[in-house]
């Protein structure tokens, strides 16, 4: 039952609003907390049992962080500066083994059933190689559903207890609420506590206004998911699956479509996520905003993934970047090789692992650790040349904010963008470099309107329906990036005219949507994360 | 805020009679483009083309049925007109609509329905699925037809030639694993949803007086010895008779080095030659099935019969 399914959008989520409106305002949250569960076990059945352990973990590490918090402001009550100063290294050290203990359990049951294979295929090769006797045997591990997101939810929490940013939950099923809120277990967003538990324990009678925003927000994802995203598909399989049998442009044309796809299916399910939410009057964040409006693959991150990217830029990108280590590099550097290098220097020590923990998170792949890298080096070199190119931009009178300007830069973050997705689609890191280089082997510009696109499983009418698709999404992100709302907007016209465009947005999803004969039910990719 | 509900409930309104109204259009125009409907919803609207109170026999089920029935065949040999409203893998919440669907126009004196289904269970989440989504597309076609507008921008293909549900599959695979009917007391379970569907089924057949008969095509990979018991314990205790032709493979003349389509999972046409002349007789007997063969309002039965040994002869050169 994933967010796009008609049995998630036509029957679990009515009859969890109408057992929710039902039920007291303070008992909502338990309904909540129960329909999540469901939620949960309908898709991964037994393996519930891992995300009550985390609830667990996480509420009960939580708790004995403000417990050290406390006991750390009464024994300070009466001690004297220096004994101040010596229990808050006592009881920084405590805590921070406390916090230690929290994540490396629940990084480790990740880490098992995410990485092993990989760990232990990987070791068995080198192994191999070097004649030693050691070897791993791949087991058949099930990843509950959404464990990368409830996981990093769940590191965020306890670290932020610890940095005293929050008071620990005193009740483990509001924790446990905040931890598996249905809506976003299984593709995110990755929120802080102070982003949606008061929302989640206020149970805010359902509001027409919540109910009919909530509800074009979801259609509008399945426009997104169904009519462009699950067609897009199918050329996307077929040029992957067999990439051996293409080259130039239609392995171009599959990385566009495949980077369409992904924005589209990922985004629309943030659509249908955050709609859902909206029904009961949380607002969740948002996770993209026009990413493909970024001029550079930095800010390309900044709009794409944002609470990925808020998350490791939180908890690892400034922990590392504050670290004592950091901070005496920093200190050598500045004295002994200059600003810029410092500077450099610093940037690539905290961004590495930022960008490899993003590969990483992604799977157990090396393509994915490529991507990784792929962007690290990129940003890096952004950081890099940043200097010399702003004194290029003023030597030649260029402006940044020029038309012209905009544009270039826009398009050469199209293909970093591209050329990333191909690699992070490609079945493995060697099939990537292999389709990257038959790419430039035989490009012909005009296969991409004398029908050889045609022979990848999708007619005429399959890319007209993809084309309107990606036009109403482009009008709404221009919106939207003008500062916007559609809702807005639509909040403004005639009643019947805002209901015209409603049924227009319902009967496009059912008239263009790809399902039923032709097609196939294509799961989220990010659910397999 | 009532006022404000009042027009959540208008939105609804307005919205379930376009749904209707978009309905009601697009499964006419289904109807006139039935040879052009590609895939499993093809059967639903081939039923519904064909013309008003002219079938006899309504077979149902999934790829077994309409690789075993012929019933050109059945008009050739006995007069009779059948259609096969099978569809690849049919669950049996689509046997259910199917059948409601060929009941819209026909009154069939016997429903014949292929047992393979009646073992087919996608799960809970799936049936509930199922149970949703099929009468949602019954109640409203649009959903099952909503991809008619593609043939303006693609033109119309025609789908695989059919002869009133049975297509003809001349391929030889042969299966060569033996006995498959080893006797047995065990019983195979039954999905609930098939029970509670079953149920529904024998009271549509019931109002409509057709008689209902369950018929296991001759299947090794599909059927056991313990699907027989079930079928039969479940058709004893409902008082629905049943025929399992895979006890009755060598009277039927079977022969599974020649007759199988896939290595004993379906029969190719010279198996289902075989079970449709058998069947044929039984039905006759049985229940008396009318004879149109001189009836001139059935020409184009004979028209399509022509046609179909035509390509029967093409087939076996």
């Amino acid at each position: 039952m994933a967010y796009h399914a008609a049995l998630y959008v036509f029957v679990f989520l009515p009859m969890c609003a109408v057992v929710y409106q039902a039920a007291p305002q303070r008992q909502r949250w338990k309904i909540l907390l129960g329909f999540s569960w469901l939620f949960f076990f309908v898709i991964s059945g037994k393996l519930i049992l891992y995300l009550i352990g985390t609830t667990l973990l996480t509420h009960y590490t939580g708790i004995w962080l403000t417990l050290l918090k406390m006991q750390e402001k009464t024994e300070r009550e009466h001690a004297d500066r220096t004994e101040k100063r010596e229990i808050k290294r006592k009881y920084q050290k405590k805590g921070r083994s406390v916090l230690a203990l929290g994540v490396i359990f629940l990084l480790a049951v990740l880490g098992y059933l995410k990485y092993y294979n990989f760990f232990a295929e990987n070791v068995s090769v080198v192994a191999e190689r070097l004649a030693l006797p050691l070897s791993f045997e791949a087991k058949s591990l099930i990843l509950p559903i959404g464990i990368s997101f409830y996981t990093l939810q769940a590191v965020g929490y306890m670290a932020d207890v610890y940095w005293g940013k929050i008071r620990a939950e005193e009740n483990l099923f509001r924790t446990a609420l905040f931890l598996s809120f249905f809506p976003q277990i299984m593709e995110g967003p990755i929120c802080r506590y102070t982003d949606t538990a008061e929302q989640l324990f206020a149970g805010t009678p359902l509001k027409y206004e919540n109910l009919s925003d909530g509800c074009v927000r979801i259609f509008w994802g399945l426009l997104k998911k169904k009519v462009v995203a699950d067609r897009l598909f199918v050329p996307v399989a077929a040029v992957f699956g067999h990439y051996g049998d293409y080259h130039g442009a239609v392995i171009a044309a599959a990385a566009v479509a495949y980077t369409v796809q992904l924005y589209m299916e990922f985004s629309g399910c943030m659509d249908i996520v955050i709609g859902s939410g909206k029904i009961f009057g949380i607002c969740l964040p948002e996770n993209f905003r026009q990413p493909f409006c970024a001029r550079s693959a930095a800010e390309f991150w900044r709009r794409w993934h944002i609470s990925l990217g808020t998350w490791f830029k939180t908890y690892i990108f400034y922990p590392v970047s504050m670290s004592g280590v950091v901070k005496k590099l920093s200190q050598f550097g500045k004295k002994h090789g200059g600003k810029y290098v410092t500077q450099l220097g610093v940037s690539a020590i905290a961004l590495f692992p930022v960008w490899l923990c993003n590969g990483l998170w992604h799977g157990a792949r090396w393509s994915y650790i490529f991507y990784g890298m792929y962007y690290f080096t990129l940003i890096l070199l952004g950081i890099a040349v940043k200097p010399g190119r702003d004194r290029i931009l003023k030597i030649c009178h260029i402006r940044e904010d020029a038309l012209y300007w905009r544009i270039i830069q826009t398009g050469k973050t199209w293909v970093i963008i591209f050329t990333g997705e191909l690699f992070f689609r490609a079945d493995g890191l060697r099939a990537g470099i292999a389709m990257f280089r038959s790419m430039f082997d035989g490009f012909e510009i005009r296969q991409f309107w004398d029908g050889t696109l045609l022979n990848l499983g999708l007619g005429r009418a399959d890319f007209a329906a993809v084309a309107a698709g990606c036009i109403a999404v482009a009008v709404v992100g221009h919106l939207r990036e003008h500062g916007g709302t559609v809702n807005g907007r639509l909040g403004q016209v005639p009643t019947p005219v805002r209901w015209c465009v409603y049924y227009a947005l319902i009967f496009a999803v059912l008239i263009l949507g790809a399902y039923g004969d032709g097609y196939q039910a294509v799961d989220l990719i990010y659910a397999g994360f | 805020m009532r006022k404000k509900w009042k027009r959540v409930i208008l939105f609804f309104v307005i919205l379930a009679m376009l749904l209707a109204g978009c309905s009601v259009w697009i499964q006419s125009e289904a109807v006139k483009l039935s040879d052009f409907i590609p895939g499993r919803s093809r059967p639903f609207v081939s039923i519904a083309a064909e013309r008003k109170e002219s079938i006899d026999l309504v077979v149902l089920g999934d790829s077994e049925s309409y690789t075993s029935v012929s019933p050109m065949q059945l008009w050739k040999e006995h007069g009779m007109t059948a259609y096969v409203c099978g569809q690849p893998g049919q669950k049996i919440q689509e046997t259910y609509y199917m059948l409601k669907t060929a009941l819209r126009t026909q009154s069939p004196k016997v429903v014949l329905m292929e047992t393979n289904l009646m073992f087919r269970d996608p799960g809970p989440v799936k049936n509930l699925q199922a149970s949703l989504a099929e009468p949602a597309r019954y109640h409203f076609p649009l959903l099952r037809f909503h991809n008619l507008w593609k043939m303006a921008f693609d033109g119309k293909k025609p789908g695989e030639s059919v002869y009133k549900g049975f297509a003809i599959r001349s391929n030889v695979n042969p299966f060569d694993s033996g006995d498959y009917m080893k006797e047995t007391k065990e019983v195979q379970e039954m999905p609930k949803a098939v029970s509670f569907y079953m149920e529904e089924i024998q009271e549509l057949c019931r109002r409509n007086g057709a008689e209902l008969v369950l018929m296991s095509a001759p299947s090794p990979k599909n059927y056991s010895y313990k699907k027989h018991n079930a079928i039969e314990n479940y058709a004893k205790e409902k008082g629905i008779t049943y025929v399992d032709l895979n006890l009755q493979v060598r009277e039927l003349g079977i022969d599974w080095k020649e007759d199988s389509y896939d290595k004993g999972d379906h029969l190719n046409l010279y198996g289902a030659q075989k079970v449709t002349a058998w069947l044929g007789g039984y039905l006759k007997e049985k229940y008396e099935m009318p004879d149109h063969r001189n009836d001139p309002s059935y020409e184009d039965w004979n028209q399509m019969e022509e046609k179909y040994e035509k390509e029967i002869q093409k087939v076996s050169l």
